[in-house]
């Protein structure tokens, strides 16, 4: 125990032990009969109980429809759930207010199958929106954005515009893009959807390594091969249910 | 080679090739201007000039009006016909009973019938006759011709005494309601116009923010502020709408100079500079107007992005 917290009182001692022990204790996402409809009647999530701790990865899988990407809307507070508790990073997404979210998507990096690059811009610019967003000075921009591009392979392309990259390495961009504010989590809508396996697989190598750095990966994929090689939790999901998750390596749905 | 390409910065920092001008979304940035952004500056500066020349010539009108409105005279005629001296004289008195008329003079016929002579460029008529045709008039100086029952007061006293009053001069002299008027007509068409303006523009940006719906949707999920969001937008409505009204301002020059001689015919001294700050700053808010209710509307259908 360190000399600061010595001298603290006994209260003080045993509140901090407290929110230690709530911090390491509580999971990353927690879900607890998480129900989402949309206006349109449509459910697209129903009943789902799931709790992911920080450092994961996960695979989120099933077919068209299964309610992925209305999972993972939900956790950066792209909708938010109709019914049960959804707390992620410590935030009941239910009742979070718009400053809430904002700060949550400040930490939570994001994937799209499409990668969404702004064919507009440089990759730079690309990859540095995030930390602009947070208030980055460009001149501090710079090296953080080729330090992050020197990762995925891409240093060199720091003044291309992404229509000049291949599909595979727009993917990466997306990745660094993702990666670049250091985030707690990343939620990657089918990265690999539109790639070759090999490209697919060298995508999946950068999330892997992020992975064991700590931070938390919530992948949904169709490249079920991809689980070979790069292996991890499975969570499948069927008409908005939960029906497998092989991290309690038995069926977990609350119907 | 490579080193001549780079801007010198402070050690320890990355350099930024000179060729490459990043262009950061959001905040203080300003969008880059295009097309859509010229024409809007065109169509705006026109509205604004359309402004400025409203405002130019009710200065020129108001200094015009100012010029001789001091100097105007009411006459009011009594018949001579069954006027006795004692009806002249109660009219008299009574006119100068008027608080607001400083002096009431009685014009002797004989400068009556020559100022007539004059005014008919010597016909040569005879003085004494016409003189003897000539109403009694009597001359008012106004010591207030803003006065609001005035004309009325003076009008009173002259048909009860069987007498007229110079309805033309009258309405000179009130010519400083024509002008208030003219003042809320062209409030109001500048109001107008103004609203127009802020239309063009939320127009025009509403296509800019289409185009960059991706842009703002990314920031958005990014965890930008609404404020980062809005900004740039609000800023290029700014700057499209103090552009376009220094541009009205300058083109204002031309007809201020070509005028010119005309004005000083009639002792007229309009000053275009009183227009450029609020050309400037006019066109300004209406720029950030503009932007505000093209941002409203894309904040209202991404809501939940």
């Amino acid at each position: 125990m360190s000399r600061a917290v010595r001298v603290l009182p006994v209260t003080g001692r045993l509140l901090l032990a407290t929110v230690w022990r709530m911090s390491v204790a509580l999971p990353q996402i927690h879900m607890q009969q998480l129900m989402l409809r949309y206006p349109t009647g449509k459910t697209a999530i129903s009943g789902v109980t799931l709790d992911i701790p920080q450092g994961q990865f996960v695979y989120l899988v099933g077919e068209s429809g299964a309610g992925k990407s209305s999972l993972m809307r939900m956790l950066y507070g792209g909708v938010r759930p109709s019914s049960g508790r959804l707390m992620v990073q410590g935030s009941d997404m239910r009742r979070a207010g718009d400053a809430k979210v904002r700060e949550l998507r400040r930490h939570t990096g994001i994937i799209f199958q499409d990668h969404r690059l702004l064919f507009a811009r440089t990759v730079f610019e690309n990859v540095a929106l995030p930390l602009r967003v947070q208030g980055w000075k460009t001149e501090r921009l710079v090296p953080r954005v080729r330090k992050v591009l020197a990762y995925v392979g891409l240093a060199d392309r720091l003044w291309s515009y992404p229509e000049a990259l291949s599909g595979g390495e727009q993917q990466r961009v997306a990745i660094a893009r993702a990666m670049t504010a250091n985030p707690a989590m990343i939620i990657a809508d089918e990265p690999t959807g539109n790639l070759d396996i090999d490209t697919a697989r060298r995508v999946l190598d950068y999330l892997t390594d992020l992975n064991r750095q700590g931070t938390t990966i919530i992948m949904a994929t169709h490249d079920l091969h991809l689980l070979e090689s790069h292996p991890g939790r499975v969570v499948e999901l069927h008409a908005g249910r939960l029906i497998a998750d092989s991290y309690s390596a038995q069926p977990k749905s609350d119907t | 080679m490579k080193q001549r390409l780079f801007h010198k910065r402070e050690p320890g920092r990355e350099q930024i090739p000179e060729q490459m001008n990043p262009r950061l979304p959001g905040g203080f940035h300003l969008p880059p201007f295009g097309v859509h952004q010229l024409l809007a500056v065109i169509i705006v500066c026109i509205a604004l000039w359309a402004i400025g020349v409203i405002w130019l010539s009710m200065q020129a009108a108001s200094q015009w009006v100012g010029s001789w409105q001091d100097d105007i005279r009411i006459h009011v005629y009594l018949d001579p016909q069954g006027a006795d001296k004692g009806r002249e004289t109660a009219l008299k008195q009574q006119l100068a009973e008027i608080d607001q008329i400083a002096s009431v003079r009685r014009i002797p016929p004989e400068e009556a019938a020559r100022w007539m002579q004059q005014w008919l460029k010597d016909a040569a008529l005879s003085e004494h006759e016409l003189a003897a045709r000539l109403p009694i008039t009597f001359e008012l100086t106004l010591s207030d011709q803003e006065s609001e029952f005035l004309f009325d007061d003076i009008r009173d006293v002259a048909e009860a005494a069987g007498a007229q009053v110079n309805e033309d001069e009258v309405g000179l002299a009130q010519a400083h309601h024509w002008i208030a008027q003219a003042d809320y007509l062209a409030w109001f068409a500048s109001l107008i116009l103004a609203l127009a303006m802020a239309l063009i523009i939320s127009n025009t940006l509403r296509m800019t923010l289409l185009a960059r719906a991706d842009e703002i949707h990314l920031m958005r999920l990014m965890g930008a502020k609404e404020w980062f969001v809005r900004m740039p937008f609000i800023l290029e409505g700014m700057v499209l709408g103090a552009g376009a009204g220094v541009a009205a301002w300058l083109l204002l020059w031309p007809m201020v100079w070509v005028t010119g001689g005309w004005f000083a015919a009639m002792e007229i001294d309009v000053n275009n500079w009183l227009l450029l700050l609020p050309l400037l700053f006019g066109g300004a808010l209406v720029g950030a107007l503009g932007a505000l209710v093209a941002t409203a509307n894309v904040v209202a259908s991404e809501a939940g992005s």
